[in-house]
């Protein structure tokens, strides 16, 4: 796997494209109709985790523009918000933690400090910012009490069921794909192609 | 099996707002999401609802795409409009049932809201069926553009976008090649418990991202073979060119927003 400028661009693109694709796969959740699991967190994990931090930013800003131009996207543009807000909120933790400890014992405190993270930092967000905007846009006034009950039986355990469901997929495919998307391990081929060139140069 | 979903929702007809720059229509569903909820009263709401009703007839797009665009949004206007006919105890008693007194003005309630939920995904719709995905890609740089001097990759990020609607199809293709591939070892991917099936699911995602890998490995390949260097000084195939017609577009959507302002209750 090489690693440089143009590389790491089309990645990102190839990385956003299956993350987007993989978002049209998704199970809702009960009860709350709204909300929905879906797996297009694992190429915005691995961005992350195999290049950097912003990589993970960018697969996840490309996903959310692809899923509003491609899918219905555009006429939920407070999901597509928050569902942009609750990759970044799980992937940075989790890249940040790996990068410090860089094993495996690393990488599930990362996903599981991640999910807290997330689901605590998203059960605030809708509390004070997507929960509001809706009940503006239906023009119907929530109360305080409806509120926290939304908050904190329907967003909050969703996101908890949301980042373990993501961390128990995403540690055997980790495990798995890590060695053979190291250095050297994919470019083989083309060395060997343009080995062969160069002995057919020679005779 | 994979290639038969759709892929975008672009629809190619001839009209008047296919033909227009993705910049002006990007300029006005801005405007629109605002103007929207300018509407108040009946007034205000029938003028927002005829200029929906143009729009639509104005772009030639069959109605079923309306259609399947409401669908997911469907049960949240129903919800609305059940909440607020229940709920809402202003004007006079229409009828009662279940010891709850329908008001009328409920049922106005619900119809406005229903019709301000409709309105802004049909003008959503209506963008991404009139223009194509790689049109409102460079839109999008067009826009972008001035943040460059904040740190802002615009041409990158214009450019990792169209690698992706490039690739969507192509990611498509592959994965179903994969599935064969891998129902010819004799993978199941339909049968067994969530664990067993999950584990079937290792054996299509992995040889997915390797072969995506080595796919953007070949494409970067290639780019710096070509002597790609970032967006400075880069030229383009699909020049946008803002018309007459965009500024036309412009103004009929500046006037609906003045028709609104004065129409609406204060």
């Amino acid at each position: 796997m090489r690693n440089t400028k143009t590389f790491r661009m089309v990645i990102y693109a190839v990385l956003g494209a299956m993350a987007a694709a993989l978002m049209f796969i998704s199970i809702p959740y009960p009860v709350f109709s709204f909300l929905s699991i879906d797996f297009s967190e694992l190429p915005v994990l691995f961005a992350a985790l195999l290049f950097s931090p912003i990589a993970g930013i960018a697969v996840a800003g490309i996903k959310i523009l692809l899923y509003t131009l491609f899918a219905t996207g555009a006429g939920d543009p407070i999901g597509m918000v928050s569902n942009f807000m609750a990759s970044i909120l799980f992937v940075l933790p989790v890249a940040y933690v790996y990068r410090h400890f860089q094993t495996i014992k690393g990488l599930i405190a990362g996903l599981g400090i991640a999910t807290v993270f997330m689901a605590v930092t998203m059960a605030l967000l809708n509390y004070l910012i997507f929960l509001p905007a809706y009940s503006w846009l239906i023009g119907w006034e929530l109360s305080g009490q409806a509120l926290w009950y939304t908050t904190l039986v329907g967003i909050l355990p969703f996101n908890i069921v949301k980042g373990v469901f993501i961390s128990l997929l995403f540690v055997p495919l980790f495990l798995k794909l890590y060695p053979l998307l190291q250095p050297g391990s994919l470019g083989t081929d083309f060395q060997r192609r343009s080995a062969n060139h160069l002995k057919m140069k020679q005779n | 099996m994979l290639q038969n979903i759709v892929i975008g929702q672009y629809v190619p007809v001839t009209s008047p707002l296919h033909r227009l720059d993705s910049r002006s229509k990007l300029i006005s569903l801005l405007a629109l999401a605002v103007i929207v909820f300018l509407a108040n009263e009946f007034w205000s709401y029938l003028a927002l609802l005829a200029t929906v009703v143009l729009f639509v007839a104005l772009s030639r797009v069959p109605l079923r795409f309306f259609v399947k665009g409401l669908f997911p949004v469907f049960i949240l206007i129903v919800f609305t409009f059940l909440l607020h006919a229940f709920f809402t105890n202003e004007g006079y008693v229409l009828f009662s049932i279940l010891g709850f007194s329908i008001y009328s003005g409920g049922i106005e309630q619900g119809v406005f809201i229903a019709i301000r939920i409709g309105s802004l995904v049909i003008l959503a719709s209506l963008l991404t069926l009139t223009t194509k995905p790689i049109d409102l890609t460079d839109g999008f740089e067009f826009f972008l553009r001035p943040f460059k001097r904040f740190g802002l990759p615009a041409h990158e990020m214009a450019l990792m976008m169209s690698i992706s609607i490039r690739l969507i199809p192509t990611l498509l293709l592959e994965a179903d090649r994969i599935m064969k591939a891998q129902a010819a070892r004799g993978a199941d991917f339909t049968k067994g418990t969530m664990k067993t099936r999950l584990e079937t699911m290792t054996a299509f995602i992995i040889p997915l991202f390797v072969r995506s890998f080595k796919r953007a490995e070949d494409m970067a390949t290639a780019m710096d073979a070509r002597g790609y260097r970032g967006g400075e000084g880069r030229t383009k195939l699909r020049v946008l060119q803002w018309r007459l017609q965009d500024t036309i577009a412009c103004i009929v959507v500046g006037g609906v927003g003045v028709v609104l302002a004065i129409l609406r209750d204060f």
